[in-house]
């Protein structure tokens, strides 16, 4: 199949899981009635009569924006993860592993016990707090690794980034232990959720996500030319130090960004890439505006599986992630590799 | 032209080239010789500025520690041992991200020029018709000239080459000796190779560099330096009674087939 076929038929899927997400939930509405409450709330003009003012409403200001900051976290974690992986040049790499999740689940979790709230913007208190503990976590192990090995050798770097997230672990370990009353809003977040996000969380979302998918665009050859070693692309002429830790702030952005609102949630930045690279090839110049697709569509059908299988339960979205990922990507990594040659 | 002066080199706190001084003329071809850890791949990759170094090492005059990468690309380029490769390309992306430095960050993509230098340069590689094969599909022979093809694909003036025939029967050894020579012979280009082999350097060129201990234990052309003793001190062993050895081997190798014995 011709890559402008997948590509089309990826943003199909892509249009489609949205509107399925918007569609299906407590309230049954059909998808005709979802696409016209859509028109009208965009285009203007008059609801018929049938659809009822109240499911207009869940429909636009909940169900929407909720499907809507799926698809972007989704999108913003796999990207990160493909950046990641190619960067430090390993498949078991993902946009968790320099520490970012521990450095935000510690901090969230400090402001959760403490209390404290943003002034004028309160509702951003904790994912505020997610996003800064991230990235300071990010560029304490960038920071070391730096200091360990000037080369900035991917092992040095995937070790120190592993250490720290332990570290900081512990004291997340011991906060948790001592959160009493909080202790389940604690756990809660460190599972990840997107109730309850809104327009605004995704006016926040989209223009990070389309200005660090912009930039990374400029760096796909550099990022090519580094999942074949260090010295390869140094010797192509590619500034290797310095492209890495432009790309590992730039993904390390975006996973902060993804996970501060709606916590922690795992596996879609480790197996997205691999999914994408076997649909899509290897290229970063299409795969990572791939990754952005197949991901958002993964997380919108995941929190989808979340909030109705046991509906009105909630399932933590990163178990859903989890169990509906892991056999879809046993089969797409293992089904090709029937045929491959060592010597 | 490659010039080191009083160069040393080596990782972390351990010094492995010490005081190194020596030119290599562009259009000429150089093999390094010497016995396991006498620092050959350490020169290559300080040449290439891969490493940090001591004292000077100047290409074409300028300083390589003051030159940005892609300068340096322009005019060296370091074929490197095959890694292990993690995520699989075609064959033709492969060779055209030798092309990295001329192109332009923000252009849409690989010009006619680019697609014609990596057509040019599948076909001295003997690759044309493998372009759409994944390089993690391919033999160690196969991907050796794969990225034999993207080093030419950079069209450096000079090419560096560590242990380029380590995974390569010696057809293929044959072959991209030949190939080097084709591509080395309008006097414009150079190779410099770490070899063991040799008979396989000798091929190539007749410029030979000795190192060891980390030393410049002669330079010139192989037959004016490589005296029996000279051989004798560098390998500790005897390299040409075992040669001979070697070919009296040879030569009493049949020309028939056994069956066709009486």
């Amino acid at each position: 199949m011709k890559t402008g076929l997948r590509f089309v038929l990826a943003l199909l899927i892509g249009l489609f899981c949205i509107l399925i997400g918007v569609m299906i939930g407590s309230a049954g509405i059909s998808l005709v009635d979802v696409i016209t409450i859509l028109k009208v709330n965009i285009f203007g003009g008059a609801l018929p009569e049938r659809i009822i003012k109240n499911t207009a409403n869940i429909i636009w200001s909940i169900r929407l924006p909720r499907v809507l900051c799926a698809f972007l976290t989704g999108a913003m974690l796999s990207v990160s993860g493909a950046v990641m992986q190619s960067v430090l040049r390993n498949p078991l790499a993902s946009s968790y592993t320099l520490g970012v999740s521990s450095g935000a689940s510690l901090a969230a979790a400090v402001v959760t016990l403490s209390g404290f709230a943003l002034p004028v913007v309160p509702f951003l208190s904790l994912p505020t707090a997610g996003f800064i503990g991230g990235i300071l976590t990010v560029c304490a192990s960038i920071g070391l690794a730096m200091r360990f090995d000037r080369n900035m050798q991917n092992v040095t770097i995937i070790l120190t980034g592993m250490v720290l997230g332990l570290f900081v672990n512990a004291f997340l370990t011991i906060t948790t232990a001592f959160s009493g009353d909080h202790l389940r809003m604690l756990v809660f977040w460190q599972m990840g959720s997107f109730e309850g996000l809104k327009w605004r969380n995704c006016a926040i979302l989209l223009p990070i996500l389309t200005v660090g998918l912009l930039l990374l665009q400029l760096f796909t050859r550099e990022m090519d030319l580094m999942t074949f070693g260090d010295e390869q692309a140094l010797s192509a002429g590619v500034d290797v130090k310095r492209t890495k830790v432009v790309l590992l702030g730039i993904s390390t952005l975006l996973t902060g960004t993804a996970i501060s609102f709606c916590g922690i949630i795992g596996f879609v930045d480790l197996i997205v890439p691999h999914i994408t690279r076997r649909l899509f090839g290897s290229k970063h110049r299409i795969a990572l505006p791939m990754n952005a697709l197949i991901g958002g569509s993964f997380m919108i059908v995941c929190d989808l599986i979340a909030r109705t299988i046991l509906a009105p339960r909630t399932l933590p979205i990163g178990a859903i992630t989890a169990i509906c990922g892991a056999p879809f990507f046993a089969w797409i990594y293992f089904r090709r590799r029937g045929g491959r040659r060592h010597d | 032209m490659i010039e080191l002066k009083s160069m040393r080199a080596g990782y972390g706190s351990e010094e492995i080239l010490h005081d190194l001084s020596f030119t290599f003329e562009s259009g000429k071809n150089y093999c390094i010789l010497g016995p396991n850890g006498c620092g050959k791949t350490t020169l290559l990759r300080a040449m290439a500025g891969l490493i940090p170094h001591k004292g000077e090492v100047l290409i074409d005059g300028q300083r390589v520690e003051s030159m940005k990468r892609r300068k340096i690309a322009s005019k060296i380029a370091v074929m490197s041992q095959i890694n292990t490769l993690y995520f699989p390309y075609t064959i033709y992306d492969t060779v055209m991200l030798g092309r990295y430095q001329h192109i332009n960050r923000f252009s849409a993509g690989a010009s006619e020029e680019d697609r014609r230098v990596v057509d040019r340069c599948l076909e001295m590689t003997g690759l044309v018709g493998l372009q759409n094969r994944m390089v993690d599909e391919l033999s160690g022979g196969q991907l050796q000239r794969v990225f034999l093809a993207q080093t030419l694909a950079q069209e450096p003036d000079t090419i560096l080459l560590d242990e380029p025939t380590n995974h390569l029967d010696i057809r293929h050894q044959i072959d991209l000796i030949e190939y080097l020579k084709g591509w080395t012979a309008d006097g414009r280009h150079s190779v410099i190779g770490v070899m063991h082999d040799i008979n396989l350097a000798l091929r190539l060129t007749d410029e030979t560099v000795f190192l060891k201990d980390g030393r410049l234990a002669g330079a010139g052309r192989f037959q004016r330096v490589a005296t029996k003793p000279f051989l004798n001190s560098i390998f500790d062993m005897d390299i040409s009674a075992y040669m001979l050895d070697a070919l009296e081997k040879w030569k009493t190798i049949s020309d028939t087939s056994s069956s066709e014995k009486p």
